[in-house]
């Protein structure tokens, strides 16, 4: 990065954080700093919707899941459109009929509170690990693309996202993700026309998407029915249904911005437009990635795309070792090069017994590619003992820092900490607003007044914002961390998810029914993660089922007991 | 905020216009997308 780049960067961080504290000022009631004075239009309450779910690193790592795996991950997001219906017609005028701050206050008029309180507490738990992590993922990258201390870096974007989250709320928190998400989708889109036009001049775009898809890498929808497979239409549109009915539903982070609407029809579009929109975002950014593979096919790419972790590695006695290998991953590129000419060339006559035997050497050119890349990887783990040789998130921003001229490398870094700041301004906002609407108005300080709570809920932000750092802090000293809290996640989504679909459809079961079912699935959850070998993905299923289920029987049992003293 | 639950929607004359609407569109991007991988493999 030369000083255009550092220019840019910085510039366009003071902006956000700048318009993101003028503009939230003046929010004096609990309305305005907890909902914005409900004054969000729908393509505002969309805009930040989709800055909230788009963190940093699904702008790292989509690209690089493309790079590898080709864009079948685009299947996850199938059933997001139907969840934004289903929400549209029961969550949404609900909760503005309500008039609720979050979402766990219905669960008091649905239940009682002491249901309202577990559903709170369990978010609580999920959400404040989670911040931490939604800080600390993109400060490992950046620390490391930028030569920064890791701790630095989180205390940097986690300072950033708190200055404005803490002094304008909800309006400074929607207010600035509309910017925050046009910057990163113009970087974005940037960064694939650049991929693009980086291309052997003579590539049209339809044979980059020919060329991506001979090579196996355009395998958007896979229709066969196959439980193993982690991504295909079903797992994608029934799976990702109960996921995002659950994340868009029951998830303070985006119950908060959909309740900012200026009414239910603003709300309603909001998250419809979020539906519409969606699919075709994950596209362009998957897209971008097979860009970057394309291009790779006529550039060299990097042996590993840490190249940080890669100088450590040659610092040590195994340096030998990876530079001969490097060398055999040139010779086979030269290969590989010709021979993606030579598939282009096959394309264009459009004679399929060509393209066979060309795309058959080109697999086998790739696979002695990735044998090397692999035994790279083994070198810099046995170098560098509990590494990370994982380089997926890096290839993105590797070929942004290479090859893209200054000042867009500026604009995609801002891109990279707009995202992070977008989500974890989102996820700090809904804890403070748990923490004082569910649990400290509730249940421990009932008559303060707004501007009591106003301050308290400040508190509550600058609070949960210190625990995020800190818990990045310990997250760098700890292994799997990143695994670990996605299982902290699954241990409580599928319990609170249980509960908000009896909630909104299951009429027959009542307060205690659903309380006990709770209490007693989360018991089973936590059993599960302790005593049994059960994918942690499955406790969200199982958690879910089981506070159904038990909510019916426990129910039955009530109703029995009911009808005999009567 | 409005408290009128029954809110006319902009363009479609009932909110069943949209919900159909975001199902149709995602029912023609699954088919495009489809296409685009049997067409592009």
């Amino acid at each position: 990065m030369n000083s255009i780049d550092w220019i840019i960067l910085f510039v366009t961080l003071a902006l956000i954080v700048t318009y993101g504290t003028l503009k939230g000022r003046g929010s004096k009631n609990i309305d305005g700093y907890l909902l914005g004075n409900k004054s969000l239009p729908w393509w505002n309450v969309c805009l930040s919707i989709m800055a909230t779910q788009a963190s940093a690193i699904t702008f790292l790592s989509t690209p690089g899941q493309a790079y590898e795996d080709g864009m079948r991950f685009l299947q996850f997001y199938f059933g997001l459109p139907l969840a934004m219906v289903i929400l549209s017609v029961t969550a949404v005028p609900l909760y503005h009929r309500l008039k609720v701050y979050t979402a766990y206050e219905y669960l008091e008029t649905r239940f009682d509170l002491k249901t309202r309180s577990l559903a709170a507490f369990l978010f609580l738990m999920l959400r404040g690990l989670s911040v931490g992590i939604t800080i600390y993922a993109p400060s490992l990258i950046l620390s490391t693309i930028l030569d920064w201390n890791i701790n630095f870096t989180t205390i940097f974007i986690g300072s950033l996202v708190m200055i404005y989250t803490v002094s304008g709320g909800t309006k400074a928190v929607s207010m600035t993700q509309k910017y925050q998400l046009t910057i990163i989708m113009a970087g974005m889109i940037i960064a694939g026309l650049t991929a693009f036009y980086k291309l052997p001049k003579d590539i049209s775009f339809t044979e980059a998407f020919q060329l991506a898809g001979v090579m196996g890498k355009m395998n958007l929808v896979d229709v066969s029915f196959d439980l193993t497979e982690r991504y295909n239409i079903w797992s994608g549109l029934i799976g990702g249904l109960f996921l995002f009915m659950s994340y868009f539903g029951a998830d303070q982070s985006q119950v908060g911005r959909y309740l900012g609407g200026k009414s239910v029809t603003e709300s309603r579009l909001g998250l419809l437009f979020n539906g519409l929109l969606k699919v075709p975002m994950q596209f362009i950014i998957l897209y971008i990635g097979i860009l970057v593979f394309v291009f790779y096919q006529f550039h060299q790419a990097p042996v590993f795309h840490n190249q940080s972790l890669k100088d450590k590695a040659m610092q040590t006695e195994y340096a030998g070792a990876i530079t001969a290998l490097e060398g055999e991953y040139d010779e086979v590129f030269a290969d590989k090069r010709n021979e993606a000419e030579n598939l282009v060339d096959a394309i264009r006559k459009d004679d399929p017994m060509l393209i066979e035997q060309s795309r058959k050497t080109f697999a086998t050119i790739q696979d002695s590619e990735k044998q090397i890349r692999s035994k790279v990887k083994e070198q810099i783990s046995t170098a560098l003992p509990g590494s990370n040789t994982l380089d997926k998130d890096y290839v993105f921003i590797t070929f942004v820092m290479a090859y893209l001229p200054h000042g867009l490398i500026g604009l995609l870094m801002a891109v990279v900490f707009m995202a992070a700041m977008s989500s974890t301004a989102s996820e700090l906002n809904a804890l403070a607003s748990t923490t004082t609407v569910d649990i400290y108005k509730r249940s421990i300080k009932k008559d303060g007044d707004d501007y009591h709570y106003v301050k308290s809920s400040k508190w509550f932000t600058a609070g949960w914002a210190i625990f995020g750092m800190l818990f990045a802090s310990i997250a760098n000293q700890a292994e799997n961390l990143i695994q670990f809290v996605n299982i902290v996640g699954s241990i409580f989504y599928g319990t609170i998810l249980g509960i908000f679909l009896s909630a909104f459809y299951l009429k027959y079961i009542k307060s205690n029914a659903i309380f006990f079912a709770a209490i007693v699935a989360e018991s089973i959850i936590v059993y599960c993660y302790f005593f049994t070998e059960v994918a942690f993905l499955l406790y969200n299923i199982i958690g879910c089922l089981v506070v159904v289920v038990l909510g019916f029987i426990f129910q039955f049992i009530e109703n029995q007991k009911t009808k005999k003293a009567s | 905020m409005s408290e009128d639950q029954n809110e006319k929607p902009p363009v479609f004359s009932t909110w069943s216009g949209w919900y159909w609407f975001v199902m149709l569109v995602l029912a023609a991007q699954i088919i495009v997308y489809y296409v685009i991988t049997n067409s592009f493999r």
